[in-house]
């Protein structure tokens, strides 16, 4: 049994990274094991902290800290109440402080939104940006050329120049549709992961540079998908602004996602960089709790499960898409729970009423806020206020009613909440 | 806009498409008119299955004879569209031994090819079979590709000169002296009114022909049986596998590309348009499908969806079962005074060909002209490809050969960019969902959680979309897809949903592109509003209703 440890973060997304970042920072000993490697590979690679007050608005919000009260009048079970503003801001300032260590450039505050163009050249307003990102934003207006490549199917410049164009932005921006240079011609079924490593070689850059250069008008910037490099990623980028004579940036792409593929990369080692240890790839098969105390989890290993215990745990298991909250259909109904500790969860059990009429919905789907309550000190309860375990803490969207679609707040919940819980475990200690 | 024609066909299903080849090789001047796209009523939401008539063997011979000699001849005229799975009747423990004698007697006595073999046989060629099965029967059950059937219909009838308008609603008939002389037509895009002159009219409408008679001023009573079945994420059998029994709820499991679906149910219901899906019929499709396949429960169920049988009756019946399988062919004239107008209904897609050679020939008659059909004879040839039986690996064959060229945009399917311009440019489809039909984008286990942008983005490029187009026909598809999704979410498949959400709201934040852009601020076109099928916040309905 590994018993060494101070704490045992569950889970490797946005939420268990930070929590066990911090508490290491604090000099304690963190174990973080995850069954798989999180959602940050799928996402954005920015931090959200709340996009849209009121949450139907198509208006995005260009000041977050300004409107947060509003969005929690409305929304009073959302886990910002819990958290609290100041769990908020130290968990943005315990972020900057932890990404912006190596290669990696975070820049943002908490009232202030970045403005960026989507893959689909709708906004997305977005609190802390990596600079490649930022660099985007669309408020900065003027002309703006948007690199495209045949080869990188999950990206289409037209469109996104021309949803742009037609909103009503200080934009006037243009689509370029290139054959990529080799070697990346003909690789007709690249992803955004190999076309970051193609982008590290020279050779290659020049060759693109050269298509680039004679295409070039009076542009202000030049937006390329998400692809400029991986732990290369600010050469890349020095070298195409030094080598087109305009600043460049980065538009996120679909999955995979290079900017959080260098954003988990950053946090990961930052984790082993503090003395932090890092299980990846077994699943956490189960959790005992007596006397409203977890005694051990065990996790799966290759061929039997294996107990470990630590004087705190942190649950950061990512709700329905992490795998956290488990469903299934019961005879024709719905079944909720959780699967490692079987932590109560207020679901429904008439399917008809998890879901909204559809994919579209501004509430969200009513299903998407099933996951664990907490109380104050972030400890999973029991229909009151009494913790099911006091050594227990759970963190990001494995809370229930922290629905990231609801004001898009998904970021922010996960840093809050593991400030907050960081906070309330080395109180205690 | 006025136009003319022969013969007008009303309904751009399986039936009418075959009438209108059939008119078309026969000589008339032929139209045919669809609302939707063509296969978009129930021959786009049927089981996919090529009878080979054993289900109906034992209760209803004379449909199933006609099954077993269609089935044979489709395989010679439309090879292309239909996958040689292969059948097999199989008795599960539950099931009573003493049927399957009778069953076994029943296909000898109608002629259908029929085999007895062992279960060892049965568990090597299906190995997710139930082990504990008792017997099992051979058939040559197939699966069809409706789409590819309908396109294949109608592009050969072009070459006769016939013409086809799909999403043009028809809205009114025109009726002189007792004659139907014209129809009007509404185009659903852009809702510019038709009217076509024309000799006679054929509705081949299924469930809807009562709507389409009444507009000529004749009663028709057309029940509309909803069939509910599941798809499932995995093509757990390569043959059709039917349950040895009565025909039951749920007894059917077919293999449909890279999916395979349990089906069906059979409930009548008042509106062919509205067919929500119930609780007690996802459960018992789930259930039924344990009974075959032990491990039913472990795999992903994609998405359920309806469709609705047309079941015709001249006197008032309450058990949609004594209602027959076998078409019915209205001649309106002598039936109701109004000449000019024929309705065929009915029937079953395995006799689709039979049912417009039936047709045509009392098209003929009331025209009073003399032509022969032929096509029990005539061959049509795969418009893309080799004129042969389908097979699974085809395209993954051909990609790995070379033959498949360009980018893989829907990688569940195996459907590449090349394949997308070639179906915009020949379909004119006018929204995502015509590609899905076309190429089976986004049909596969992901439903379309990655290829949809894509699509999109290449519809954008290629055909020069205005963005308001573009972000319309992705949000469309987007909640269309769900339709049928949200009635099986929950598990796997409901983080699935979760990932779309993540992809199509948080990185790409279609739902905060402003209304002007994605035509929510503006009515739906073009696409056929039916009731959501799963019904949002009713309760549950966990029990089946007394039949």
């Amino acid at each position: 049994m590994y018993s060494n440890y101070e704490t045992v973060v569950i889970g490797a997304g946005m939420a268990g990274l930070n929590t066990a970042c911090q508490l290491a920072e604090a000099n304690q000993k963190v174990l973080l094991v995850t069954a798989g490697l999180g959602s940050l590979l799928l996402s954005s690679g920015c931090v959200d902290v709340l996009g849209y007050q009121p949450i139907d608005s198509t208006e995005p919000l260009t000041d977050p800290l300004a409107n947060l009260d509003d969005f929690l009048a409305e929304h009073p079970d959302h886990p910002y109440k819990i958290a609290g503003k100041a769990a908020l801001q130290g968990g943005v300032d315990s972020f900057l402080g932890l990404v912006n260590n190596g290669s990696l450039e975070y820049r943002g505050q908490l009232d202030k939104n970045w403005l960026l163009p989507s893959t689909a050249g709708a906004i997305r307003p977005t609190c802390l940006a990596p600079t490649s990102l930022a660099k985007g934003d669309v408020r900065e207006g003027g002309d703006m050329l948007i690199v495209g490549f045949r080869e990188l199917r999950d990206f289409y410049p037209a469109l996104i120049s021309q949803n742009l164009n037609a909103q009503d932005l200080n934009l006037n921006t243009e689509a370029l549709i290139l054959d990529a240079p080799a070697p990346a011609t003909g690789k007709v079924n690249i992803t955004p992961l190999e076309l970051a490593r193609v982008f590290e070689n020279s050779d290659f850059r020049n060759r693109l540079v050269s298509l680039i250069r004679p295409r070039l008008k009076s542009y202000a910037r030049v937006g390329f998908p998400a692809v400029l490099g991986l732990a290369k990623h600010n050469d890349v980028i020095a070298d195409l602004e030094k080598q087109l004579g305009v600043p460049v940036f980065e538009i996120s792409t679909m999955p995979p996602s290079v900017p959080g593929r260098r954003l988990f990369e950053a946090l990961r080692q930052r984790l082993l960089g503090l003395g932090g240890r890092l299980i990846i790839g077994s699943k956490v098969h189960d959790g005992v709790i007596e006397e409203a105390q977890v005694k051990h989890i065990r996790i799966e290993t290759s061929n039997r499960l294996q107990p470990i215990s630590a004087k705190n745990y942190v649950l950061a298991t990512g709700g329905i898409y992490g795998g956290g909250v488990q469903t299934d259909s019961d005879g024709g109904k719905g079944k909720v729970w959780e699967p490692i500790f079987g932590l109560p969860i207020e679901a429904e059990s008439n399917r008809h009423l998890w879901f909204a009429k559809g994919l579209l919905s501004t509430e969200g789907q009513p299903v998407s806020r099933y996951g664990i309550n907490v109380n104050q000190t972030l400890n999973p309860i029991n229909g009151t206020d009494k913790s099911v375990a006091k050594n227990l803490y759970v963190v990001g969207s494995q809370i229930a009613n922290s629905n990231w679609v609801i004001g898009r707040t998904g970021d922010g919940v996960a840093l809050a909440t593991a400030t907050a819980a960081a906070n309330h475990i080395l109180n205690r200690a | 806009m006025r136009k003319s024609t022969e013969v007008l066909v009303i309904g751009g299903g399986v039936t009418g498409c075959g009438v209108l080849f059939d008119l078309a090789q026969r000589g008339f001047k032929a139209m045919l008119l669809e609302r939707g796209a063509l296969s978009m009523g129930t021959s786009g939401r049927f089981h996919g299955l090529l009878h080979s008539g054993g289900r109906y063997a034992v209760n209803d011979a004379d449909a199933a004879k006609e099954c077993i000699e269609e089935n044979m001849l489709l395989r010679k005229i439309i090879p292309h569209c239909i996958e040689d799975t292969g059948g097999l009747f199989v008795a599960t423990p539950d099931d009573p031994l003493d049927f399957t004698d009778t069953f076994y007697q029943a296909c000898l006595d109608v002629g259908i090819p029929v085999e007895e073999i062992s279960i060892a046989e049965t568990l090597r060629q299906e190995p997710l079979l139930n082990p504990g099965i008792t017997r099992s029967f051979r058939v040559p059950d197939a699966s069809v590709e409706t789409w590819e059937t309908c396109k294949t219909l109608v592009m050969s009838a072009a070459e006769y000169g016939a013409e086809t308008l799909p999403y043009h609603k028809v809205v009114d008939m025109e009726v002189k002296n007792g004659r139907v002389v014209a129809v009007i037509a509404e185009n659903t895009i852009s809702g510019e009114q038709v009217t076509i002159e024309t000799d006679m009219v054929v509705s081949a409408t299924g469930a809807w022909g009562g709507q389409v008679a009444a507009m000529a001023g004749c009663d028709v009573t057309v029940y509309a049986g909803k069939g509910t079945m599941i798809a499932m994420n995995y093509r757990m059998v390569n043959t059709v596998v039917n349950r040895c029994i009565w025909p039951h709820d749920g007894d059917i499991l077919v293999p449909i590309g890279s999916v395979a679906v349990i089906g069906t149910t059979s409930v009548k219901v008042p509106d062919p348009d509205s067919y929500p899906i119930e609780d007690w019929e996802i459960k018992l499709m789930m259930d039924e499908g344990e009974k075959l396949i032990p491990s039913f429960r472990k795999f992903r169920p994609l998405r359920a969806w309806a469709g609705v049988r047309p079941l015709y009756q001249e006197s008032d019946t309450a058990d949609l079962r004594d209602v027959t399988r076998k078409y019915t062919l209205l001649d309106h004239s002598k039936r109701d005074g109004v000449d000019g107008f024929i309705t065929i209904t009915g029937g079953k897609w395995t006799t689709y060909r039979m049912m417009a050679e039936h047709t045509v020939d009392l098209v003929c008659e009331k025209l009073d002209t003399e032509r022969a059909c032929h096509t029990a004879e005539t061959l049509l040839k795969n418009p893309h490809g080799e004129t042969k039986l389908f097979t699974l690996g085809q395209r993954l064959d051909a990609l790995e050969n070379g033959e498949l060229d360009g980018q893989l945009i829907c990688e569940c399917e195996i459907v590449t960019r090349p394949q997308i311009e070639r179906s915009l440019e020949e379909n004119q489809p006018q929204i995502i969902n015509d590609l899905r039909r076309d190429l089976r984008v986004g049909m596969g286990p992901c439903q379309g959680g990655f290829c949809t942008y894509r699509v999109a983005g290449i519809a954008h490029e290629k055909e020069d979309l205005p963005p308001y187009e573009t972000n319309k026909a992705l949000v469309d598809f987007l909640q269309a897809r769900w339709k049928g999704m949200s009635t099986v979410l929950w598990g796997q498949h409901l983080r699935q949903m979760h990932l779309d959400e993540g992809i199509y709201l948080g990185l790409l934040g279609v739902d905060k592109l402003p209304t002007q852009l994605t035509g929510a601020d503006k009515g739906r076109l073009g696409e056929i509003e039916t009731e959501g099928f799963y019904e949002i916040g009713v309760e549950p309905s966990l029990v089946q209703p007394e039949k």
